[in-house]
């Protein structure tokens, strides 16, 4: 046994000094590939938006068709390698987002994986896009060579598709296990932030504008009220649809939910009642016709009167707010040491503040990607494919694209 | 424009009105396979119709369906109905619209397709089976109008 044991550590070693993984993701708008070495080290990390074939458009949303990711994948996977220093024949493995996602869009990045695999003879990894986010957090810590985070985390995963809350733990061999603790019943944080500001009149995303008009106003003008959502009852083996059925709660069971609809619904209704579609409309039409002003210009913030900063400022106190109040309340309950954050939304200055003051404030450990790995990325995918590459958690040949995958149990 | 043959119009005062409504409206929907256009503002309720006739039809609970504004296309499987429910809000081409593959969801035989933010392309305006038209009434009410046929 004792041999076995070194045998494995000794091989676990030699793959620490070469693992060099190939990341592709194209679950939803990008098309991006990575090579990360030892789930630690990202040698290179390219998205398709960001690249010069698509600098023409300036930062406007890549097209949202599985044709860009079909045109997008070879130069995207070529440049990282190429970026990486690396021939395509070094890779150890080749990692692919299987899901959550577009089908269309999924599947072209994972047939490109399994051709690749297939070619060099090297091994398939499957990884859902969700854990990907976890682990660009996870991979940045070890590459700033910090002392890891204690286990378990709380990982809030917040963008313009997914809020969700997990619990992760690493389990023996290394295989990380996910408990998703709290989600959103509607919308994700990052549609409501692209919603109202479309609502307002302000460009696209949303996220970078309003942060930046929030600064300017007075984020308690306006009294936003988030729903108590009813706790769900354990998902699994639930059978559907007996709804007469009443749900088994535990006494004073609390819910780690979300719900996005309301607010943005609620900032509708005030635009309405205090006429502000006029104002909007001028708006709309002065950044139509000055592109160049981007989130955080003075001509920008000079667009909006006091009442429009006022509504900005407390739209984001509420909806930040909400996300501290139910990642630190998960945390809690379920005895996490440490919190990451990750996804789009984790790029919002006010987040980032609230968050780290409140855990400064509770002791707890909390940690953010950097700007480039907060959006979707495939440094991530390659990440969190290296410890199923240590524990030989490959894929098979059969490995398809599943656009509702799910992470963890509830 | 395709015209239809039926109306109906219904009102709801809460959330709870609009999840309940789910059971009459997807009785009106069926049987599969349907395209069913879903239009209204920011906040009318489509998604919320969707949760009501998703629950109804056994395919998903009401906190399963959240929205598709960036994921394009969640699907939901009952036990006689397969629903597609998508949301156009971020495509602007029919172009773009042609990837998603409505035509392969559509053929399915017990696809019933849900497409928030439909009205917008032609394309799906001339070949739905049904349109709901929702829209704010006072507070939160809400009016909506079902047409099929």
């Amino acid at each position: 046994m004792r041999d076995d044991h070194d045998s494995s550590e000794r091989k676990a070693l030699g793959l620490k000094r070469e693992g060099l993984i190939l990341g592709i993701e194209s679950s939803c708008d990008e098309t991006a590939a990575a090579v990360v070495r030892g789930g630690s080290e990202a040698l290179s990390n390219v998205v398709a938006s960001q690249m010069n074939l698509h600098a023409n458009y300036g930062g406007v949303v890549p097209e949202l068709a599985s044709r860009e990711h079909l045109r997008n994948v070879v130069p995207v996977v070529r440049a990282a390698v190429e970026q990486a220093g690396i021939r395509l024949e070094d890779v150890d493995a080749v990692a692919v987002t299987e899901g959550p996602g577009l089908a269309g869009a999924l599947l072209v990045g994972l047939t490109y994986a399994k051709a690749l695999s297939f070619g060099l003879g090297k091994p398939l990894i499957g990884v859902n896009h969700l854990e990907g986010h976890i682990h660009a957090v996870l991979m940045e810590a070890r590459q700033r060579a910090e002392a890891p985070m204690e286990l378990p985390l709380l990982a809030l995963v917040v963008s313009g598709g997914h809020t969700h809350l997990y619990l992760a733990e690493q389990k023996s061999e290394g295989v990380w296990s996910y408990r998703n603790v709290g989600r959103t019943v509607d919308d994700a944080a990052g549609e409501a932030y692209d919603k109202v500001a479309k609502l307002l009149g302000l460009g696209y995303p949303g996220g970078p504008w309003i942060d930046t008009l929030a600064r300017h106003g007075n984020p308690l003008a306006v009294p936003f009220r988030f729903a108590k959502i009813k706790p769900r009852p354990h998902r699994e083996g639930v059978s559907l649809p007996n709804k007469k059925a009443p749900a088994k709660l535990e006494e004073g069971e609390e819910s780690f939910d979300f719900s996005f609809s309301g607010i943005k619904t609620a900032v509708l209704r005030y635009i309405e009642t205090h006429h502000m579609r006029e104002s909007i409309d001028a708006r709309r039409r002065a950044l139509a016709e000055h592109p160049d002003w981007r989130p955080g210009s003075d001509e920008a913030a000079a667009l909006c009167d006091a009442e429009t900063l006022d509504l900005i400022a407390s739209f984001q106190h509420a909806v930040v707010g909400n996300l501290l109040r139910q990642a630190f309340g998960a945390a809690e309950r379920y005895g996490a040491r440490g919190i990451v954050v990750s996804g789009g939304v984790a790029a919002n200055s006010e987040l980032r503040r609230r968050f780290q003051s409140e855990a400064d404030k509770r002791g707890l450990p909390v940690a953010f990607p950097s700007l480039a790995l907060s959006t979707d990325n495939a440094a991530m995918i390659a990440a969190a494919a290296w410890p199923k590459f240590v524990s030989g958690d490959f894929a098979p040949e059969t490995l398809a694209a599943t656009p509702q995958l799910r992470l963890g149990g509830s | 424009m395709k015209s239809f043959t039926r109306e109906k119009r219904f009102r709801t005062r809460s959330v709870a009105g609009t999840l309940a409504l789910g059971e009459k409206i997807g009785e009106i929907l069926l049987p599969a396979p349907k395209l069913v256009v879903l239009r209204g503002e920011v906040g009318a309720g489509k998604t919320t119709l969707v949760k009501g006739i998703a629950a109804f039809l056994g395919a998903a609970t009401e906190e399963d369906v959240t929205s598709p504004t960036f994921t394009l296309v969640h699907e939901y499987v009952g036990p006689k109905v397969r629903i597609y429910h998508l949301d156009l809000y971020r495509l602007e081409t029919e172009r773009e619209l042609a990837t998603l593959g409505i035509e392969e969801m559509i053929a399915e035989p017990d696809a019933l397709v849900l497409v928030e933010w439909g009205e917008r392309f032609e394309s799906l305006v001339s070949r739905m089976d049904a349109e709901i038209a929702m829209e704010h009434g006072e507070g939160d009410e809400r009016n909506m109008m079902v047409r099929w046929g």
